[in-house]
């Protein structure tokens, strides 16, 4: 390109280029010889490829020319094209499950059928349908019944069996029948269904089966003296089914058999260390230890040099994996693949979460919610790659393309630009893979920092938490608030309003919780209510951008000290949620602190903070030598 | 040890086990509609016509016509001919029709004055030899073709885009997809335009949808022709679904008055399959939709059961009258795409002997769909022919040497049609910018066999970027574009050539394909001239030494090896 | 081929108890079954008899804490009629409507008559544990549940084998419309072969 001369240009056409994760953004403006700039248009398009990848080429001169399309303007008469440099990092994530619920020799059965029968307690000893007609009169019976029994058959059964003097006090079924049992006994007793391992129920041994009323959960066997009572146990044996009561608590029904050994763990798994180096320091913490003891361990090793996971366990390779999708995203076709050893990972959030499991030794598929920590790692890679998207763009444009400036300081400066901002002004830069605080002092000076976990991290809690098994639609919880369709003419909003509608929703949201997506109510295919999923959803943006953003911002603060910092304006996609801004407000309110989500140029909102930087930035460079000519 | 048990023989229970015994078998109710072509319940033939209008149509006089025969006596009965037409002895004309001394365009001046009930009464005539002999002679077109359905148990475009490829490049001369996700449908149907174009230059491409989406794709030039519009031989069953014979006259004026090439739907066993044949036989009821198609103007028709195929596949005689009512679509000079496009038996036999009335004289499309992906993948509920016959196929076709319009194409070729087609789609969806496809995707396109062998997709970015095609209101010249800026010149160039047919209106014409430099083949320039053995379509020469390939086949020369 | 159920040596009649009128009692589901259903014919296409058929649905919907209501149509073998207007009279807005060859649907009174909340089209593959899941998922409608939709299966083979049967039955169904005939409420006799129905 021929470089222009600037003595003869005396307003210049450039444009401000950001390339991110997700959207790449662009800039155009004029810029007069003292450094006063003239906005003349922006756009947004989507990234090609992944950030920093030569891939990038395409959705920059996308970007320039839909921008250069709505000012009137033609390539040609682009100055400069100024390309952020783009943020060194990479994040991967990680989940880990670290408790297990055992249950041994089939002692209990805690699952939570959505219809038991009956109602109370019922305690006897365990004997299969199928010998009842053998049975003593007397001796008290809770009846097992496997697959293949017919409701009614079970009836009358138990029917016959009472009316000999057998003493049948309540029953344990293999399939969905227990209102249908109990319907048709004469005498009514409590029943537990849909036990689907039914066979593995001991027989011969004392049992109690305890139903309460709907709405209601029991209040005996999820007692430890209750079951003393039942069991006729001494303090010893209290002390070890403990566990047993505990485990059942908040069901409305459970069973409980006594047997010689039988036991219920709550395990820790042995997930391994993780192995901080930072700050000259080796720092080694168990990762089921949770996410609070995880975090306060890599406060203390910071910077951050590397994490590692001790290999042969699960860290170690929860670690590897974030490791190796990395490498693959850093690998450049043509060159040797960059090896994995030098992936230096440089943040860890850590968040605990749960993972609806089933229960091993469960007799009826059982679910307990085991804990989980969620890790998410970031990486550090190598810059020259975006000098390579430059010369592309300049090739495709037939412009001048240069590396603009760091992305934090280009963020700082086009949040400048929301109105009623000034400095001391931090942002946060709130967006998928992690997030970024950046500072600029009254001073001018500016620092940045990234921190691991962001939008990614918030959907993948939601998956795992809410068993969606499904990103697509965990994303659509993240995104939109939620509803419940109440019939097919009015659905309730989450905060409890109603809203009418004029044409009748679609069969396949009836009486479903639904998210309210621009395309109208989505369902969510989970049995959780709206009240759950809205928790879990509340929940997940807390731990990750909330935490995040006291983190980032505590690391850019002078001295770490929040109350420093006067205005904090927030950047990036996940700035456009309709809670996070709000949530993030109320955390750095009682620090003094101004919180909002910017409106960049005035007009642009969270958006295009970095590609105006960019610009601002070039015209300060103008100025300056504009002035050092002057001399 | 003796017993007096009933026990069934050591064969019997082979037998049983047979695929065949799982096929289902129903006797005949003539009295419901339920019977193939021969009921007492069919009315007699009979016309009377005054004033240049016919007043009384099979034993039925104006005043009580329904709307069907309403519409055959107005635009398919030719009121000058009638009359004397059905003065001929059904079995003169049924004479006529194998007779290579009878010229197809005399045929033809008599079947267009004959009526629904006359046109029954010559084709009970004819067994099935007869009814191949005649269909070799009345088929529209000289050189006989085939269909392919690509589509995707998971909608996936990049599975569309390479099984049109290998499917095109196999011979087929026209392609169609449909959809699990109707929303889906923009990016299938680009995908199949792409591919096919890839597979072999010219190959013309529809998507089955609701007939405004369909109808708005083909007028933007994302797809080349349209087929499933579909038409019903009674009134009752017109009316159920909204319609009536004027308003798909209507919707077929729609696609002429764009140069798009478009065919009717229709097939015995659908109306006794609703419930509501009226007591008329299949065949009966077929025939008066194929009036009804010509009477619209329509230039041609598939038929041959389609969907129905399970119910005259069960009654007595009812292949012969699938046969039949393919050979009444030829006979009035229809172009007649003749079915072969639905899972019609578990026995692999009766599959073979179900296509044999079709292929041995060769149809304009000898399958409506024969499915160019597994089955299991085959989002019309399965073809008669799927992926794992093609070998059989082209053998088939070596072994009685006729031509069914495939042929064995070796594996680089293959391989390279589909490479090219998923890159063509990726580039072109870069372009768009649509969701990406990634390069193991185009990896993944180059080997699969099923859509399993993909990596999955985001559906949701899927979905919005085929709204966001609906909404930008891209064409089909928006792909040539595409296609263009992104180096497929070729690719581009075929597209653009197939846009071009709908100024010049070729395809309108009967049995229109194109060949592979864009020359329209059809009724006018290609009719068919059979007239006894040694003349008509033969495969010889150039065709012919294609077809002899196989995967497999021994060198002569060098017994050691193969050829091919 | 012999037909993949078990014999069942239950019966049932429906024995009408008067007019079908609107139910008032918002737990309650209709099954709303066409002409020919345990009368004409006593078990779907593929055998399994319709007492089993009946018992299944009433069963999920009893085991939901729901009760229902049986009714039995005359003027119609249309299932979207015959589901739509049991859902019409139905105390909860829900039925479940069934056709004598097993074909099902869920519907509900708001929706339009062509539309429905769950459709079983397949009669071939419905077998006594989706019958019942059927009766469960109409009767968690009925209480403003959100019900799992029952899985429904397809089978690309069921066309050569059971779609000329299908169409016997239909029109065998139809000819036991009564046109103009109201529409019965009807109390099942479940009895057992060999013994006498209590009466």
């Amino acid at each position: 390109m021929t470089p222009v001369d600037p003595g003869r240009s005396p307003a210049r056409l450039v444009v401000g280029v950001d390339i991110g994760n997700s959207t790449t953004e662009a800039c155009l403006a004029v810029v007069a010889p003292e450094g006063s700039i003239t906005h003349l248009a922006t756009d947004l398009t989507r990234t090609t490829g992944v950030k920093g990848t030569p891939d990038n080429t395409e959705g920059a001169l996308k970007a320039i020319r839909g921008a250069l399309a709505r000012a009137g303007r033609s390539a040609g008469q682009v100055e400069t094209v100024l390309l952020n440099e783009a943020t060194p990092v990479i994040s991967g994530l990680a989940m880990e499950t670290i408790t297990e619920t055992i249950i041994t020799e089939s002692t209990m059965i805690g699952h939570n059928p959505t219809t038991p029968g009956g109602e109370g307690l019922g305690v006897g000893t365990t004997r299969s349908i199928g010998e009842l007609g053998e049975q003593q009169p007397g001796e008290p019976v809770v009846c097992v019944v496997p697959h293949g029994w017919d409701f009614d058959d079970v009836a009358a059964t138990l029917n016959a069996a009472v009316a000999a003097g057998v003493d049948v006090v309540a029953a344990i079924l293999a399939g969905d029948d227990a209102v249908l049992v109990t319907n048709r006994l004469e005498r009514p007793i409590p029943v537990v269904d849909e036990v689907s391992a039914v066979e593995k129920v001991p027989l011969g041994m004392l049992a109690a089966v305890e139903v309460a009323a709907p709405g209601r959960t029991i209040r005996t066997l999820s007692n430890s003296y209750g079951l003393a009572t039942v069991f006729e146990l001494d303090p010893v044996q209290t002390r070890q089914v403990s566990p047993v009561a505990r485990a059942l608590t908040g069901n409305r029904s459970a069973v409980v058999v006594r047997t010689p050994t039988g036991d219920v763990t709550d395990r820790r798994i042995p997930v391994g260390e993780l192995v901080l180096h930072g700050a000259g320091k080796t720092l080694r913490v168990d990762v089921d230890a949770g996410a609070e003891a995880i975090m306060e361990v890599v406060g203390r090793a910071q910077p951050l040099d590397d994490a590692r996971g001790e290999p042969g366990t699960h860290v170690g390779g929860m670690l590897a994996q974030v490791r190796d999708t990395m490498a693959d995203v850093m690998d450049i076709a043509g060159q040797p693949d960059v090896p994995v050893s030098e992936i230096a990972i440089r943040d860890v959030l850590a968040v605990d979460t749960f993972v609806p499991a089933e229960v091993r030794g469960g007799l009826a598929g059982e679910v307990a919610l085991e804990n989980a920590v969620a890790l998410a790692a970031m990486v550090r890679t190598s810059r020259s790659r975006m000098q390579l998207v430059a010369d592309l763009v300049s090739e495709g444009l037939g412009a001048a393309a240069e590396i603009g400036g760091v992305e934090g300081e280009m963020a700082v400066g086009g949040a400048l630009t929301t109105p009623g901002v000034d400095r001391p002004i931090a942002v946060l830069d709130l967006g998928g893979g992690s997030t970024d605080a950046a500072l600029l002092t009254r001073e001018g000076e500016c620092t940045a920092v990234h921190v691991a976990g962001a939008g990614e991290l918030v959907t993948k809690l939601i998956d795992s938490e809410l068993a969606l098994g499904d990103r697509d639609v965990a994303e659509g919880v993240k995104w939109f608030p939620l509803g419940k369709v109440e019939s097919f003419f009015h659905l309730r909003h989450e905060d409890g309003t109603v809203e009418f509608v004029d044409q009748p929703l679609s069969p396949h949201v009836f009486a479903r919780v639904v998210v309210l997506t621009p395309d109208g109510p989505a369902p969510v295919p989970t049995r959780h209510g709206l009240d759950h999923v809205r928790r879990v959803r509340r929940e997940a943006k807390r731990r990750v951008f909330v935490v995040n953003a006291l983190r980032a911002l505590r690391q850019v603060a002078p001295g770490g000290n929040l109350r420093a910092l006067e205005f904090v304006v927030l950047l990036g996609g996940s700035a456009l949620d309709f809670e996070i801004p709000d949530m993030i407000a109320d955390a750095l309110a009682p620090h003094g602190i101004v919180c909002g989500t910017g409106n960049v140029l005035g007009t642009e909102g969270p958006r295009n903070a970095v590609a105006s930087g960019l610009v601002r930035a070039h015209a300060a460079l103008l100025a300056e030598e504009a002035r050092c000519r002057s001399r | 040890m003796t017993t007096t048990e009933p026990r069934p023989s050591i064969r019997t229970e082979l037998l049983e086990s047979r695929p065949v015994n799982l096929d289902g078998f129903v006797e005949e109710w003539p009295e419901k509609g339920l019977v193939a072509m021969e009921s007492d319940f069919d009315p007699a033939p009979s016309i009377r016509v005054e004033d240049g209008r016919v007043v009384e149509l099979d034993g039925r006089a104006r005043a009580d016509f329904d709307f069907m025969d309403t519409f055959i006596a107005n635009h398919a009965i030719d009121v000058a001919s009638a009359e004397a037409s059905m003065a001929i002895p059904s079995a003169q004309i049924a004479r006529m029709l194998i007779d290579p001394g009878v010229s197809r365009g005399e045929v033809l001046a008599v079947t267009r004055g004959l009526t629904p009930a006359k046109v029954l009464d010559v084709v009970k005539l004819m067994n099935v030899v007869e009814i191949m002999q005649g269909m070799q002679k009345m088929r529209a077109r000289r050189t006989p073709a085939n269909q392919g359905h690509s589509t995707s148990a998971r909608d996936n475009p990049i599975q569309v885009a390479a099984d049109a490829a290998e499917g095109a490049l196999r011979g087929f001369a026209e392609l169609e997809t449909t959809l699990g996700v109707l929303r889906y449908a923009p990016l299938v149907a680009i995908a199949l335009q792409v591919g096919a174009q890839v597979g072999r230059s010219g190959v013309l491409t529809q998507c089955a949808l609701e007939e405004a989406t369909e109808l708005e794709l083909g007028m933007r030039g994302i797809t080349a022709y349209a087929e499933t519009i579909s038409i019903y031989g009674t009134e009752s069953v017109f009316v159920d679904g909204d319609d009536t014979p004027w308003s798909k006259a209507f919707l077929a004026s729609a696609y002429a008055s764009r140069g798009i090439k478009m065919r009717f739907t229709s097939g015995t066993g659908s109306e006794v399959q609703m419930g509501n044949a009226e007591g008329k036989s299949m065949l009966y009821l077929e025939i008066r939709c194929i009036l009804m198609a010509k009477g619209a103007g329509v230039q041609g028709l598939q038929n041959g059961s389609i969907s129905c195929i399970g119910v005259p596949g069960a009654v007595p005689g009812g292949i012969r009258a699938v046969a039949a009512e393919n050979l009444v679509a030829s006979m009035v000079d229809l172009e007649c795409a003749s079915g072969n496009d639905q899972s019609f038996s578990h026995s692999s036999m009766r599959r073979t002997a179900r296509l044999m009335p079709q292929l041995l004289p060769g149809t304009d499309f000898v399958c409506s769909g024969y499915s160019a992906v597994p089955n299991a993948d085959n989002m019309f509920a399965g073809s008669n022919f799927d992926t794992e016959d093609y070998d059989d196929w082209n053998t088939i076709q070596r072994d009685l040497q006729v031509d069914g319009g495939l042929r064995h194409v070796r594996e680089p070729e293959i391989l390279q049609a589909r490479n090219t087609a998923a890159r063509a789609l990726q580039a072109l969806f870069a372009h768009l910018d649509l969701p990406a496809i990634s390069d193991e995707e185009v990896e993944a396109a180059t080997y699969a066999d099923s859509s399993n062998d993909y990596p999955l997709r985001d559906v949701l970015a899927d979905l919005k970027g085929a709204q966001s095609v609906m909404e930008r209101g891209i064409t089909g010249l928006d792909l040539v574009r595409g296609l263009e800026t992104t180096g497929f010149h070729d690719v581009a160039q075929s597209l653009l050539n197939v846009l071009r047919q709908r100024v010049s209106g070729d395809l309108l014409q009967t049995s229109a394909v194109l060949t592979p430099d864009f020359t329209p083949l059809s009724a006018i320039n290609d009719v068919n001239d059979y007239a006894g053995p040694g003349t008509g379509y033969r495969l010889a020469g150039e065709r012919w030494e294609e077809l002899k390939k196989l995967r497999h086949v021994t060198s002569a020369t060098n017994p050691e090896t193969e050829v091919g | 081929m012999t037909a993949a159920t078990t014999a069942s040596d239950r019966t049932v009649t429906l024995r009408e108890v008067g007019p079908a009128g609107r139910g008032t009692r918002p737990d309650e589901v209709v099954v709303a079954v066409s002409p020919a259903f345990a009368g004409h014919f006593t078990k779907t296409i593929v055998d399994v008899p319709h007492v089993e058929v009946l018992r299944q649905v009433l069963a999920g919907i009893e085991e939901q804490g729901v009760t229902a209501r049986i009714i039995r149509v005359f003027d119609t073998a249309d299932l979207a009629a015959i589901a739509h207007g049991g859902a019409k009279l139905s105390g909860s807005g829900i039925a479940v409507g069934m056709l004598s060859r097993g074909t099902t649907m869920i519907h509900q009174k708001d929706l339009p008559r062509l539309s429905n909340l769950e459709l079983f089209p397949q009669s071939p593959l419905l077998d006594a544990p989706v019958f019942r899941m059927i009766g469960s998922n109409a009767a968690q409608y009925a209480k403003g549940e959100s019900p799992q939709p029952v899985p429904t299966r397809n089978d690309q083979m069921a066309r050569p084998r059971w779609q000329a049967k299908a169409a016997l039955l239909h029109l065998k169904e139809f000819e036991c419309i009564q046109a103009g005939r109201p529409a019965v409420e009807v109390e099942p006799v479940f009895g057992r072969v060999g013994s006498r129905p209590l009466a």
